[in-house]
């Protein structure tokens, strides 16, 4: 029953007839259809659905809506005045602090209410304030800025100008190399950006998922009759209703079902699906339908589940449960060792841990009828989520329309087609309407996708001087019951070992054991983390051991340009011993290292990454990027339709920044159109860093098409040969003599009026024959690689164990910065997520499989207050192969945060942590081991 | 994520909150919410009928006579954080207060219902035991004062009837040069759950411990009192007591041998048994130089 309530939303009174269970947070983005207040966990953990009440600021959904009766609410959508920002969002947008947009209104609502309270609050205290407000992209350093940036303009002050020197290979560009906002901040920052979840479409209905309780059993009976009786049920499906299938990410590895088909794997295995007119009759049919289970003995360790007699996952295939088997050999590795003065292995290990983008997944599908489905989604490919809906749909791509909303962060947990994506689909097929799907944050740990915990054994053998002679690996990567992309993960853990230091001998043992538990997949970083965290810290014990340097060791092995790995990679541009020098200095490594007291530590960690994989994960002939640019007619502006996706990275205003370089354009004259696949050409999208290499050189192809086309209109109307002309900052001039200019609009304009439309178009395809000619030669290849090193500042309790990451001094090489800000907002992101990664961060499940903390309450993420003082700095480099000598950041930046805080721990304590999560547990166990041995 | 069919009940007086408590036979009474909505989205526990405590303004009071401070059941952390009259008497409530969730949370949660979830790392339970508050439970037929220590019996169970409601939080003012704080042990900065916390109260006059209480939280069911740390300490002369003292280590191990630590995802029973140990020292060096200040 409802009942009627009046409440005030930013001014405007309002009578709604609510539910004793409605939210305000449902109240507003349901009924009244204000959605910039997002849905991030619902249990009040992580502020996204921040808004102001009453002059307070609350989580909206755990306030219910019959509670907010008679009270003033503000919400993002009250914030600017007509069409004027508030300073706070223009603060926000200027200073970079918004990435996937998700956390931003409620962010931005959050910083009203402490100035409010307080108009001048300090540093410190804004780090305190903000901490109920969890953040995953930007490391909050930028919002922090942000925040004390709007201080200053609420207190009529000016904030200080910062010092900008642009990189040496963007010295000549007007541009590419500015420090711009994103290009869809002002949206996010005013709660107008569009999420899949905001959208509503008229006759839309709802679909859930029922989840397997047990992890591994064979399914006896479903009995959906009670549930398909209940009013208001449009369809139940289960896995007999739906066609059998085997679809997953990398083809020879399809192992998931659309529903499970006689067996579950894992507990939060698909089992049965419904439609209802809203999520709660969803919620009431999910009870009504009732399974029988025969329960299997289960495995949750992967050493265990590869032992001869254990549980086995599928009857059919992966024999020993081993789902992926590597073994590289490069070199010669026992002359290796045997030229080695001094050898060391041991065992690390590394966490299960989880994506959590603020964003939940949601998806809604719609057929039209001419048999044609349309899918908004929140993803980081719509290409691979296109391809593959036509593999389950046996229908052609063109019968499918793939639209990307914006995307709250992904960092991997949305780099492949979801279970919603599909179920959606076969939804709404039946119940001939549009279904909409979301998970909550429960359903998205137990959809899983994370990172793959590695069991690690390492052993470096090196020449007195420090000279690597030989790196033999052995990785057993805990995958969960289903591959995802777990082949691929297998085979990076082995590949990227290479780029960062020379060693001409190498082998690589790596296995992926499937376990009765969520599937593991990509995450940022994508398997490297785990065996990078292992190389930084033998690499560092090494060198204690045969007394050099930590830094000195790096520099001693230090990759360099122009470089063929033993494993057949192929190193391009390469400033890493740059990177190195650069937070050596900073840091003030050489005052510091053997200096510092006891329960203070500082530690070094390195890492890189590819720019974009060199091979796409199915066989196929298409560019991996690809952009078509239509100029209007009147010559003012330019639309950039684009594949790839942003998901809060910046890859629109990186891209956009690439195509004004090209055509001559300034940045405020371009409007982006992305990851539509009725609208926009194939883009791989958002994974493997490729977006700014890939995507910005067909950009900038496309760019150059227009351009030269426009030149060719002013040749004629300026009446002078073509290549006398040059387009920039708007205008077409002679470039002998500059002031001899036409506005760049004005050839457009002529150009439409002339021979129709003004269009440009790029592609961009890597090199072909990248990599060697072995099993498994293609993952690590890249058109270029990235790198960086960082050193990181701890401080322990040495009688708590308890960490606290003080400073971070990194340095990346990621070719020409196209915006500088967002490389910093990466930059800072991947330390943050590092660190949180490193410091709080694991899955943890009950003997029966069933995980314990699916929550943002129980699994830790860093806040706002444990942010460390982050020193970024992006060193000179050009990489030929990228767009205007670009190339990647996202991941590599996250690569050396893990080694590096282990470093600095071990040096602040004297002993070492083989095991990730870095807990206050392990640390204390640690000192009081080594004291022990001390007595 | 959903929440499960409820009645929603809005009562302005005590007296018909009560009733409502008593008449159906799965209420419960909510007040700010943060917890009992969260166990009711997650399926922990369902109940029929929720007797909203937000419209009852006579449990929204701070007042105080000659000996007590009273706090009413549904004064949200942040009204507590901000009274200047709860600054005044029982400045380590604002403190352990004001290590509870986020802002957000603290608008919103109450003092009440922080006592009432009766978690056994419930962080304003330790500085109230410390201060031995009592509670002002109302029933249906009458009122009763209960010390604090005996409200708890186990992890989220109380001794409060189905039909009672705790109205306030009853806090004798502390005698002079009395010194009291709060040690929260979280595994982040912020917003965090308690993986140990310790309250420690002492009163010093003339060199003499002559009033100490040391409570421990998430060590046990409940949040308790270290009878032997508190006995330990009691009585004994401050100069005596210095960092790194004997007697410090001495109660910190007494403290331990108090507490019943679990295992868990947070830590494990030894851990929080070292990690303890060294909280109970620093809120006992803390809380004597508070006193110090004050004498």
């Amino acid at each position: 029953m409802k009942q009627l309530i009046k409440i005030n939303v930013n001014g405007d009174e309002y009578e709604v007839a609510v539910r004793a269970t409605t939210t305000l947070l449902d109240l507003l983005r349901e009924e009244l259809k204000l959605t910039g207040t997002k849905k991030g966990c619902e249990l009040g953990d992580c502020g996204a659905c921040t808004v102001i009440m009453d002059g307070k600021a609350v989580n909206a959904c755990l306030v219910l809506a019959v509670d907010s009766a008679g009270r003033k609410v503000q919400t993002i959508e009250g914030l600017a005045t007509g069409g004027e920002l508030h300073p706070i969002q223009r603060a926000f947008i200027e200073k970079g602090a918004i990435q996937c947009g998700y956390c931003t209104p409620g962010m931005i609502m959050r910083t009203k209410s402490i100035l409010d309270k307080n108009p001048t609050p300090t540093k410190k205290e804004i780090k305190e304030e903000l901490s109920g407000n969890l953040c995953r992209c930007t490391g909050y350093t930028k919002i922090i800025e942000a925040v004390e940036t709007a201080r200053d303009y609420l207190n009529g002050k000016q904030p200080p100008k910062m010092e900008f020197m642009p990189q040496k290979s963007a010295m000549n560009l007007s541009v590419v190399g500015k420090r711009l906002p994103k290009i869809d901040a002002p949206d996010k920052a005013t709660g107008r950006a569009i999420y899949t979840d905001d959208i509503s479409l008229p006759n839309m209905i709802y679909g859930k998922f029922l989840l397997s309780t047990v992890a591994h059993a064979r399914i006896l009976s479903i009995d959906t009759t009670q549930a398909k009786a209940l009013p208001g049920v449009k369809v139940v499906l289960t896995g007999a209703d739906v066609p059998d299938i085997r679809w997953g990410t990398s083809p020879p590895r399809y192992d998931e079902t659309i529903l499970a088909k006689g067996k579950v794997r894992f507990v939060g295995d698909v089992v049965a699906a419904v439609a209802a007119i809203d999520e709660e009759t969803c919620y009431r049919a999910l009870e009504l339908i009732k399974v029988e289970y025969e329960e299997l003995p289960a495995v949750f360790d992967p050493i265990e589940a590869m032992k001869e007699g254990a549980p086995r996952l599928f009857d059919d295939k992966y024999d020993n449960n081993i789902n992926t088997h590597v073994d590289h050999h490069f070199g010669d590795i026992e002359k290796g060792f045997a030229e080695a003065d001094y050898i060391r292995e041991e065992r690390f290990t590394g966490n299960r841990t989880y994506q959590n983008p603020m964003e939940p997944h949601c998806s809604i599908a719609e057929w039209d009828q001419h048999g044609r489905v349309t899918l908004y989604t929140s993803t980081q490919v719509v290409h691979y989520v296109h391809h593959q809906l036509s593999h389950i749909l046996g229908i052609p791509l063109g019968d499918i329309r793939v639209i990307m909303t914006n995307c709250g962060g992904g960092f991997g947990a949305k780099a492949a087609t979801t279970t919603i994506e599909v179920m959606s689909i076969f939804l709404s097929r039946v119940a001939g309407c549009a279904v909409k799907m979301r998970f909550s944050r429960e359903e998205m740990y137990l959809f899983g996708r994370g990172r793959h915990k590695q069991y690690i054994d390492l052993k470096i053998g090196v020449k007195k001087d420090g000279t690597i002679t030989a790196v033999k690996q052995k990785a057993v990567l805990e995958g969960g019951a289903y591959s995802s992309f777990g082949i691929v993960s297998t085979y990076y853990a082995g590949s990227m070992l290479t780029t960062l230091y020379k060693f001409p001998n190498y082998k690589y043992d790596g296995f992926r054991v499937n376990t009765n538990l969520p599937p593991c997949g990509a995450f940022r970083g994508h398997g490297c983390p785990h065996p990078r965290f292992a190389f930084e810290s033998l690499l560092t014990m090494i060198a204690d051991d045969i007394g050099m340097d930590s830094i000195d060791i790096r520099l001693k092995n230090a990759m360099t340009p122009e470089y063929h790995t033993c494993n057949d990679l192929d190193i391009h541009s390469c400033e890493f011993t740059a990177c190195i020098e650069d937070v050596r200095k900073k840091s003030g490594w050489d005052q510091k290292k053997g200096k510092l007291p006891r329960g203070r530590g500082i530690g070094i960690g390195c890492g890189g990454f590819v720019s974009g994989a060199g091979y796409p994960i199915y066989r196929s002939k298409f560019p991996h990027s690809s952009a078509t640019i239509k100029i209007v007619e009147d010559g003012s502006r330019a639309v950039l339709f684009i594949g790839d996706a942003d998901i809060g990275q910046g890859s629109d205003t990186v891209l956009s920044m690439a195509a004004c370089e090209a055509m001559g354009i300034s940045y405020d004259r371009i409007s982006v159109v992305s990851a539509d696949s009725d609208l926009t050409p194939i883009g791989f999208g958002a994974y493997s860093s490729r977006v700014t290499l890939m995507g910005g050189n067909a950009c900038k192809m496309a760019g150059e098409e227009v351009k030269s086309q426009v030149i060719a209109q002013a040749a004629e109307i300026m009446n002078v040969k073509a290549a006398k002309l040059e387009a920039r900052n708007n205008r077409i001039f002679l470039k002998k003599d500059p002031s001899t200019f036409i506005p760049w609009e004005q050839a457009g304009f002529a150009h439409f009026s002339k021979k129709g439309p003004l269009l440009g178009k790029g592609h961009y395809s890597p090199p072909e024959g990248l990599g060697g000619k072995y099993k498994g030669a293609a993952i690590g290849t890249s058109p270029a690689y990235s790198f960086s090193a960082t050193v990181c500042e701890v401080d322990v309790d040495l009688e708590t164990g308890k960490v606290k990451v003080l400073n971070f001094w990194d340095a990346h090489d990621c070719g020409t910065a196209v915006n500088p800000m967002l490389v910093e907002g990466q930059a800072e992101g991947a330390v943050l997520m590092g660190m949180s990664e490193v410091l709080f961060e694991d899955e943890v499940f009950d003997k029966r499989g069933k995980m314990i903390n699916p929550d943002l309450h129980n699994y830790l993420i860093a806040t706002s207050a444990d942010m460390p003082e982050i020193h970024s700095t992006i060193v000179d480099s050009y990489e030929p192969a990228g767009p205007y000598g670009a190339k990647e950041v996202g991941e590599g930046a996250t690569l050396p945060i893990l080694g590096a805080i282990a470093n600095a721990v071990a040096d602040a304590i004297g002993a070492r942590i083989f095991e990730l999560p870095i807990t206050p547990q392990r640390v204390l166990k640690a000192i009081k081991e080594l004291k022990k041995k001390q007595d | 994520m959903h929440l499960p069919d409820f009645i929603f009940h809005q009562p302005v007086s005590v007296q018909e909150a009560i009733g409502l408590l008593n008449q159906k036979s799965n209420a419960v009474a909510m007040a700010g919410g943060t917890d009992l909505l969260v166990e009711l989205k997650k399926g922990i526990r369902r109940h029929e009928d929720i007797v909203s405590l937000a419209k009852i303004t006579e449990l929204k009071q701070i007042t105080e006579d000659k000996n007590n401070l009273f706090i009413g059941a549904c004064i949200t952390h942040s009204e507590v954080i901000a009274s200047l009259l709860v600054g005044r008497i029982a400045p380590a409530l604002v403190e352990a207060t004001s290590k509870i969730g986020s802002d957000q949370v603290r608008n919103t949660g109450t003092i009440g219902g922080n006592i009432c979830t009766a978690a056994s790392c419930c962080d304003t339970a330790p500085v109230l035991l410390s201060m031995n508050a009592s509670v002002e439970i109302t029933g249906f037929k009458n009122k009763r004062i209960i010390p604090l220590r005996n409200f708890f019996t186990f992890n989220k169970k109380t001794i409060l009837q189905k039909d009672e409601l705790v109205t306030r939080i009853i806090v004798p003012k502390p005698g002079p040069a009395t010194g009291a704080c709060y040690e929260k042990f979280g595994l982040r900065e912020a917003g965090s759950i308690s993986v140990v916390s310790v309250a420690a109260k002492v009163q010093i006059l003339e060199d003499t411990f002559v009033d100490v209480c040391i409570v421990i939280g998430a060590v046990a069911p409940t949040p308790k009192i270290s009878r032997q740390a508190t006995d330990l300490l009691m009585g004994k002369k401050v100069s005596e007591f210095i960092e790194k003292s004997q007697l410090l280590e001495d109660v910190g191990d007494a403290a331990v041998r108090d507490s019943i630590p679990i295992d868990d995802i947070r830590g494990g029973a030894q851990f929080r048994r070292e990690v303890l140990k060294v909280m109970v020292k620093r809120a006992i060096i803390r809380a004597v130089e508070i006193a110090g200040m004050k004498n």
